[in-house]
């Protein structure tokens, strides 16, 4: 893992204003190495869509029981480009202990515009699932089906005129499905408790694919239907690769 | 620029006063406090010190409209909140609340009057789970009723200056991130004098807090603007909760979030100390960073000095030895 200096913003004690620790990112990624070389084989295609420096925005589908498809996606694009992914999180996230501040070691940033746009005035790279939980939350039988896409990331792209890669994570929704939701069960503010299909998830292939950047460089970003264009595009962008993701697959586990 | 400095009895006050005496554009300034003239306030002939209790609105009137009339000042920065979270009541609200109401008032219509720098609070953000990390000026304020007169107070004193924008009166109003520095009413500065440090489990936030210098700083940068509304003052110190227990060489204790209002209760009880967990609770386990780009750009405020850590005295003691021998800066 390699990364310019400039990808870090040290306030001085060796974290950044959201709390990411480069040492303690670090340390994850080799623990994490095996998981993603092994257990789920991860094939990546297209991360040199990514820009290598300036404000950019990873949009991708967002299923399974767990982030563990926003955890691959962030070890993909720490090898393949020269970026600190900083991928956002329901605002329920931070209210988990030990899973909060765990995630904002490695990088995690709470879902709130002022902390996105600092994100982007610092030329970072922000990836965003913008079906937030109703990705996780949908059933298996609509697996790969995109959900309620919000519009968000639209208006932070053309505002810092960051272009918008869009993102096709493949495996995840096999991989951990959920066999129930205890909607009684919010503790901590989440929305509901995933009972996983599986102790553990299971040895799914993941097929990680990018795609062309959308240039969000012309916009008002306080018309409400540019906006939603500009969100449109990119959901219909990720629906693509997903869809020819799944096609090029030979099977689940394969 | 003639300027009225309220509080000046303060450390904050008192760094105010002093670097408003090095700035060349000053030409007087009038430090008001509650108590004796302290020895720091070099004796100048721009300098004039008045002692007066701003919780008689009839005071606070007479001030404004009587000596700062005469010497025609044409700014008042209101540095003069209650310190410490022990107190409460009557006495204490209408120095944090009332005072500002009637200073306000009588500098509304004043003859020579046009600027008015509030120095507000961190702690007015409601912080909730939702805001972690970075807090901006448009983030929502704390009505929660529950919450302690201290933060209640400050809530209703930014308010009601936040809603003089708009009038002739230019007002701005600072709020601060966390003073730590001694006698400045800093719940963290009390903290960090334990010995042992209780902090929640599972939680580590980062945490942003504010030195002396900078903070004085931001006021000269408010008085010489005309910019009004609310600026977050962030400090130059940012990092997490578990940091500050160690850079202030303390012993840090990882137990249940519920378990902490009750010790730190009983800690106060029996020790008399400061520090309210019920203050700092949202803030021990979210954390909540000022984002400081609307000062930045507006006020051209940045903030860059560290803090002193409250550390042990043999640390101090080691620490001062070393820099008499130039062995370390002084001041780190």
């Amino acid at each position: 893992m390699h990364h310019p200096p400039e990808a870090f913003h040290d306030e001085g004690y060796g974290f950044d204003v959201f709390g990411l620790h480069p040492p303690s990112l670090e340390r994850a990624v080799s623990a994490a190495a095996p998981i993603y070389d092994r257990y789920f084989r991860v094939d990546s295609r297209g991360a040199e869509w990514v820009p290598a420096f300036g404000p950019a925005i990873v949009v991708a589908n967002h299923g399974g029981a767990l982030p563990v498809d926003a955890a691959m996606l962030s070890l993909d694009l720490l090898r393949h480009t020269p970026r600190i992914p900083r991928p956002i999180a329901d605002h329920f996230v931070p209210r988990l202990p030990l899973v909060s501040t765990m995630f904002a070691r490695l990088g995690m940033v709470s879902g709130t515009p002022t902390n996105v746009r600092r994100l982007l005035q610092r030329d970072e790279l922000v990836v965003i699932f913008p079906e937030g939980v109703s990705g996780p939350a949908k059933p298996f039988r609509l697996r790969y089906e995109l959900q309620r896409w919000r519009v968000g990331f639209a208006e932070h792209a053309i505002r810092h005129g960051a272009p918008i890669i869009p993102a096709a994570i493949i495996g995840a929704e096999e991989s951990w499905p959920v066999a129930a939701r205890i909607r009684m069960f919010r503790a901590f503010g989440s929305p509901y408790l995933p009972i996983p299909a599986s102790p553990v998830p299971l040895p799914a292939r993941y097929l990680i694919r990018y795609g062309e950047p959308i240039d969000a460089l012309r916009g008002d970003p306080d018309d409400p239907e540019q906006v939603a264009h500009v969100a449109e595009l990119a959901r219909r962008q990720v629906a693509r690769l997903v869809k020819s993701a799944l096609a090029e697959r030979h099977g689940v586990f394969r | 620029m003639r300027v009225m400095v309220t509080g000046a009895s303060t450390p904050l006050g008192l760094a105010i006063v002093e670097q408003l005496g090095a700035l060349p554009e000053v030409t007087f300034v009038l430090a008001v406090g509650l108590e004796q003239p302290p020895q720091q306030l070099v004796a100048d002939r721009r300098l004039r010190y008045i002692g007066t209790d701003l919780t008689h609105a009839r005071l606070a009137h007479d001030l404004v409209w009587g000596e700062a009339r005469r010497h025609s000042v044409d700014t008042v920065i209101h540095a003069a909140q209650h310190r410490s979270a022990n107190g409460g009541g009557l006495r204490v609200h209408l120095q944090n609340v009332e005072a500002t109401r009637a200073l306000l008032a009588a500098c509304k219509d004043h003859p020579s009057i046009r600027r008015f720098v509030l120095r507000s609070f961190a702690e007015v953000y409601a912080t909730p789970h939702a805001t972690t990390h970075l807090l901006s000026e448009d983030d929502a304020l704390d009505f929660d009723p529950a919450m302690p007169q201290w933060v209640r107070d400050r809530v209703e004193a930014d308010l009601m200056a936040c809603a003089q924008v708009g009038s002739p009166l230019h007002v701005a109003v600072l709020r601060c991130a966390e003073l730590l520095a001694p006698d400045c009413g800093s719940q963290l500065w009390d903290y960090l004098r334990s010995h042992v440090c209780l902090r929640p489990l599972g939680f580590d936030p980062i945490i942003n807090v504010l030195s002396v210098e900078d903070a004085a700083a931001a006021f000269m940068a408010a008085a010489r603007s005309t910019a009004v509304g609310p600026f977050n003052i962030p400090g130059a110190d940012t990092l997490p909760l578990s940091r500050a227990i160690s850079e202030s060489l303390r012993f840090a204790i990882a137990v249940p979030g519920p378990v902490m209002s009750p010790l730190y209760r009983l800690r106060r009880r029996v020790v008399g100390l400061e520090f309210h967990y019920s203050i700092n609770a949202r803030r021990f386990h979210f954390g909540g960073v000022l984002d400081g780009t609307r000062a930045s750009n507006e006020l051209g405020y940045i903030p860059m000095h560290r803090v002193s850590w409250p550390r042990p005295w043999w640390r101090q003691l080691l620490d001062r030895l070393a820099s008499d021998r130039g062995l370390i800066p002084a001041g780190r």
